[in-house]
């Protein structure tokens, strides 16, 4: 992917609906070929971004450049993108074959050569051969997921949005399409670009991620840093059970919790980090059976252990904060509920964030 | 399901028909044998006699409960009588030929005391002195109904347009005068209108028609229903008058134009033609309406109560004026009543001309083969369609 | 054994209702039919029955009220859908919060009865009326009155039945969903597609009960040809009136009721046959 010119360019773009501002000054490149998740949660202003890339909304400033050029006053029906619809938007009235093939209809291409290719991507989607006559209605759900895919694919679009279109599906299912819409990204080579509120859904199936909060992108990152080096509070938070506190500047790389009174090892404390949190990751913390176990120490009653499969949590309280930690099944803690537990973590697990 | 709906208005005029003939049948039936009738009285009317002015002093001083359904049509009120409705009504009201010449000889109604009656006849106008024609049967021997409103009633005319001695002596001709196409209406009165196509095709409507005649009618109806700018009730006949247009329209007379002449249009005037095709060369037609006690079994001891009270000058004022249509009465020769009469009122009814009109007209009679002359006339309607 | 035992218990409590339909909606429609095979001008449905009344019909120029019925309706209709379906666009999609406003100002006029607004609108077509009167004393001309004109039927038809048209047709667009629009815009559709391939389709629905609606009362229509156009047409329902009233032939009157219910029950069929609502709706 390195190397590759950039498909989409954001230039400050910005949008505001009367004094409220949905979407403020974003600023991004995406590459071609690549799978790009926005995340946020709701109200975040991802659909109202995601509206303007595909001309369904006009931007009140700033540039949207595709391969270079402006495409800002470009309608949704002359921009060489497409988008597959949170609801899907399959047109009720038509088979399967009729909704592969609406662009094509629309572009007055020949039947025979339309159904050709209808039949060639249900192929590639894995949808049976004797569907194309069915109606959409009498499709299941993942069935509906692949027909409403192939039908954006059958635009042969440059950029193919995605609307959280998996959102209102069962969490099977939900993984097994994930998966599938990661191979056909590769299969197909063109650039996704894909909304959602759910970061795990995002770093399934995304070369990089951007969280967007407030209508601001907040960070933009492969899935890796997003997980391991969020930057601020809020997008540590965003992925999960995270243990947080708030903490100053202390040493060159020690930081003061005030709370517990205790300086924290941390990594170098970042230039100009006056104030801000520790953030420790469920799976970082551990159990200790004695205080020099771990570079950094916390005493706290064991008040509750939750299940969840494959992994346990505990719940630790320190004076009145909760504390989550987490071990698999395999290495479960064998410590009594109300027991006086230890807890500690290293250096190089602690997280420094912003607010 | 839904064919239902689409004839909806149809069906709505259809079962309210139908409901009502098997409804009157139904309660004849429950009707216990010997039912107090003193307190209920059901009147079968021409428009005026179902008005509240003339109803209510009648409804205190009796406590009675009264009905009066009014229709405007001579056949349809019988009709109704005919299909089992005289265990229903207890006094119909109708025009003058029917009672002699129908619905005694169908024992459809039944005569009144004569010694108790007939002095009423000789308060009222000369022409109505007993024995009454149109009140006796055909012997003479009794007598069967009252009379009281009656007027001439062939054509009106906006005398602004068409002045009223024009109007008489060209008479039924204007219909055949094909410059006047589209600017006369025909108020809807298929009976009425029935006879004035014949004026207009030049014989008389009362008699039996030759085919040639009825050939003749055909043509007339044709041509007339053509021309016809409007077709329509009294309301519009008079509103086309009055907004200019239409300059006259056929059938009518003081019964029709005497709103729009109460409200101050004295242009429009009822016109009876001076000559015509019928007995004694007369053109115009009049009615007198006949009040006759239904033949029901069951017959309220108010009707006859009622017949008398609208004797009563007063009353017959109230009559005459009664809403929506405005009227001379037999009553108006006793002068106890006609001292009731403003100038304007008297305007109204064209009082001025009234004797000479009735003079000129011939009387409102049965039309021999009116069913067939009507179906011609249907007929030439709807081929007048689209103009 | 009880009624009880032998029925049902849904079975049972239908029975009111059954025999309510039956007295109100089987019986006028029974006696109907059972009256057009009467013979001619007779009161009583006990007598020789036969086709006379039809034959009668088939016999006389019946076929012109007829066809004055159907041919008002359709164009009422077709008129009705040009007007009517920017406004239900405009309801469903434009307007918003005057939705409600607009709806009102359609749907008042039906409290008043339907004959009462027919004679305002004589009042303001009439020579020297609410319009004519106008423009002869605001401007000095004076064009020949529309009133008692074939055109000013339709006008008066496309009036009374627009609310009939309307708010099906309103219901039929906002049954569209926003996002089909969207996606067929965005798979490269003109405005004009999307409304051929999207819009009309799946608000079809709601534009046929609208077109069904408004042509079924529309054939019934007496009132517009009598008032506004002074009887210049002679639509079916006016025929069957004149034969229950002055002509005093009930027995030709059904017979007239019968076939006006076969001609548009059976093109109602053949419509809904053609337009079957729910393969429009996606649902089979």
């Amino acid at each position: 992917m390195n190397g590759r010119s950039p498909i989409l360019q954001l230039r400050n773009l910005t949008k505001t609906f009367g004094n409220f501002t949905a979407v403020k000054d974003i600023n991004l490149d995406i590459t071609e070929g690549e799978f790009f998740t926005i995340v946020g949660p709701s109200g975040s202003g991802k659909t109202t971004m995601l509206r303007m890339l595909t001309g369904m909304e006009s931007a009140t400033s700033g540039d949207i450049l595709l391969r270079g050029t402006r495409i800002n006053d470009l309608p949704a029906n002359k921009r060489p993108t497409c988008m597959v619809f949170q609801s899907l938007a399959l047109f009720p009235h038509r088979t399967v074959g009729q909704n592969i093939e609406f662009s094509l209809k629309i572009k007055n291409i020949a039947p025979d050569v339309r159904k050709a290719r209808a039949l060639q991507l249900m192929d590639q989607l894995r949808l049976p051969q004797d569907y194309y006559g069915k109606s959409v209605t009498k499709c299941s759900g993942g069935e509906r997921q692949r027909v409403a895919l192939a039908r954006a694919l059958a635009y042969d679009p440059d950029i193919l949005f995605f609307d959280e279109p998996l959102s209102a599906i069962d969490y099977k299912l939900r993984k097994t399409l994930e998966k599938e819409l990661k191979d056909i990204h590769r299969e197909t080579g063109k650039t996704f670009i894909y909304i959602t509120h759910s970061l795990e859904e995002a770093m399934v199936m995304s070369d990089r991620i951007g969280v967007m909060r407030a209508g601001q992108l907040v960070q933009v990152g492969s899935p890796q840093q997003i997980y391991g080096a969020p930057e601020t509070k809020f997008v540590s938070e965003f992925v999960g059970d995270v243990n947080v506190m708030a903490v100053r500047a202390g040493g060159a790389a020690t930081v003061h919790a005030a709370e517990f009174n205790i300086d924290f090892v941390s990594p170098s404390v970042p230039a100009g980090f006056a104030a801000g949190h520790l953030v420790v990751r469920p799976e970082s913390l551990r159990f200790l059976s004695a205080h020099n176990e771990a570079q950094n120490c916390l005493e706290g009653r064991l008040y509750n252990e939750y299940v969840l499969g494959s992994r346990i949590q505990y719940q630790v309280r320190v004076n009145d904060h909760v504390f989550i930690v987490e071990k698999l099944r395999q290495q479960a803690f064998t410590g009594k509920l109300d027991d006086n537990v230890l807890i500690g973590w290293d250096a190089k697990d602690s997280i420094l964030v912003t607010d | 399901m839904s064919s239902f709906k689409q004839s909806r208005r149809n069906f709505m005029q259809n079962s309210a028909l139908m409901a009502a003939a098997f409804a009157t049948g139904g309660v004849a039936g429950l009707r216990p044998a010997f039912a107090d009738r003193s307190k209920e009285l059901n009147i079968l009317c021409w428009e005026g006699y179902n008005s509240a002015q003339v109803l209510d002093p009648f409804r205190e001083s009796s406590g009675a409960t009264i009905k009066a359904e009014s229709l405007t049509n001579d056949p349809t009120m019988i009709n109704r009588l005919r299909a089992g409705e005289t265990n229903v009504w207890d006094l119909i009201n109708v025009n003058n030929p029917w009672a002699r010449k129908k619905m005694f000889p169908e024992k459809l109604i039944t005569p009144l005391d004569r010694a108790k009656m007939e002095p009423y006849f000789d308060k009222m106008a000369p022409a109505f002195k007993a024995p009454y024609k149109w009140a006796m049967d055909d012997s003479g021997a009794q007598l069967l109904g009252m009379a009281q409103r009656y007027g001439p009633y062939s054509f009106v005319v906006n005398t602004d347009k068409v002045s009223r001695d024009a109007a008489e002596d060209q008479g039924w001709d204007l219909w055949n005068d094909s410059a006047n196409d589209k600017k006369y209406g025909i108020l809807e009165s298929d009976d009425w209108n029935v006879f004035n196509i014949c004026c207009i095709a030049g014989f008389d409507p009362f008699k039996v028609h030759t085919d040639e005649e009825v050939a003749k009618f055909t043509e007339t109806a044709n041509k007339v229903f053509k021309g016809a700018k409007v077709v329509g009730d009294i309301a519009t006949m008079n509103q086309a008058l009055v907004s200019g247009e239409i300059n006259f329209h056929m059938t009518g007379g003081t019964y029709s134009a005497s709103p729009a002449r109460a409200d101050g249009t004295a242009a429009i005037r009822g016109i009876t033609p001076k000559k015509g095709p019928m007995e004694g060369g007369k053109g115009g037609i009049s009615w007198i309406e006949i009040t006759s006690v239904v033949n029901n079994p069951d017959i309220s001891p108010l009707a006859v109560q009622f017949l008398e009270y609208v004797q009563d000058p007063k009353v017959a004022h109230t009559v005459a004026f009664a809403e929506g249509t405005f009227n001379p009465v037999a009553q108006m020769g006793n002068p106890e009543c006609f001292s009731l009469f403003t100038k304007e009122e008297l305007d109204a009814i064209q009082y001025d001309s009234l004797e000479e009109e009735m003079a000129r007209s011939v009387e409102y009679d049965i039309v021999p083969d009116y069913d067939k002359l009507l179906d011609v006339m249907t007929a030439a309607k709807r081929a007048a369609s689209g103009g | 054994m009880t009624i009880s035992k032998l029925l049902a218990p849904g079975t049972r409590h239908a029975i009111p209702l059954v025999l309510f339909l039956l007295v109100g909606f089987a019986a006028p429609l029974l006696a109907v039919i059972g009256f057009s095979f009467v013979p001619a001008r007779s009161f009583s449905l006990w007598q020789n029955w036969g086709l006379g009344n039809y034959i009668e019909i088939f016999n006389s120029t019946s076929y012109l009220s007829f066809l004055w019925s159907l041919g008002l309706a359709a164009i009422t209709v077709l008129v009705l859908a040009v007007i009517c379906y920017p406004i239900a666009y405009g309801l469903a999609r434009v307007f918003g919060k005057y939705s409600t406003l607009v709806t009102l100002l359609f749907t008042i006029p039906l409290f008043v009865s339907e004959n009462v607004r027919l004679y305002g609108w004589v009042l303001f077509f009439i020579k020297n009326g609410v319009l004519l009167g106008t423009l002869k004393s605001w401007f000095g001309i004076e064009p020949e009155s529309w009133l008692f004109t074939n055109g000013i039927i339709v006008w008066g038809m496309v009036y009374v039945y627009l609310p009939f048209m309307l708010f099906p047709m309103t219901l039929g667009v906002s049954m569209v969903p926003d996002q089909t629009r969207d996606a067929a815009f965005d798979l490269g559709a003109t405005r004009w597609q999307v409304f051929k391939e999207v819009e009309l389709p799946l608000s079809m629905p709601g534009i046929m009960i609208g077109f069904l609606l408004s042509f079924v009362l529309a054939v019934g229509a007496i009132a517009e040809a009598k008032v506004l156009g002074g009887q210049q047409i002679i639509p079916i329902s006016h025929d069957i009136e004149i034969a229950f009233t002055y002509a005093q032939n009930w027995p030709l009157g059904a017979a007239l009721s019968v076939l006006l219910m076969l001609v548009v029950g059976t093109l109602v069929l053949l419509v809904l046959r053609r337009f079957d609502l729910d393969a429009i709706l996606g649902r089979r």
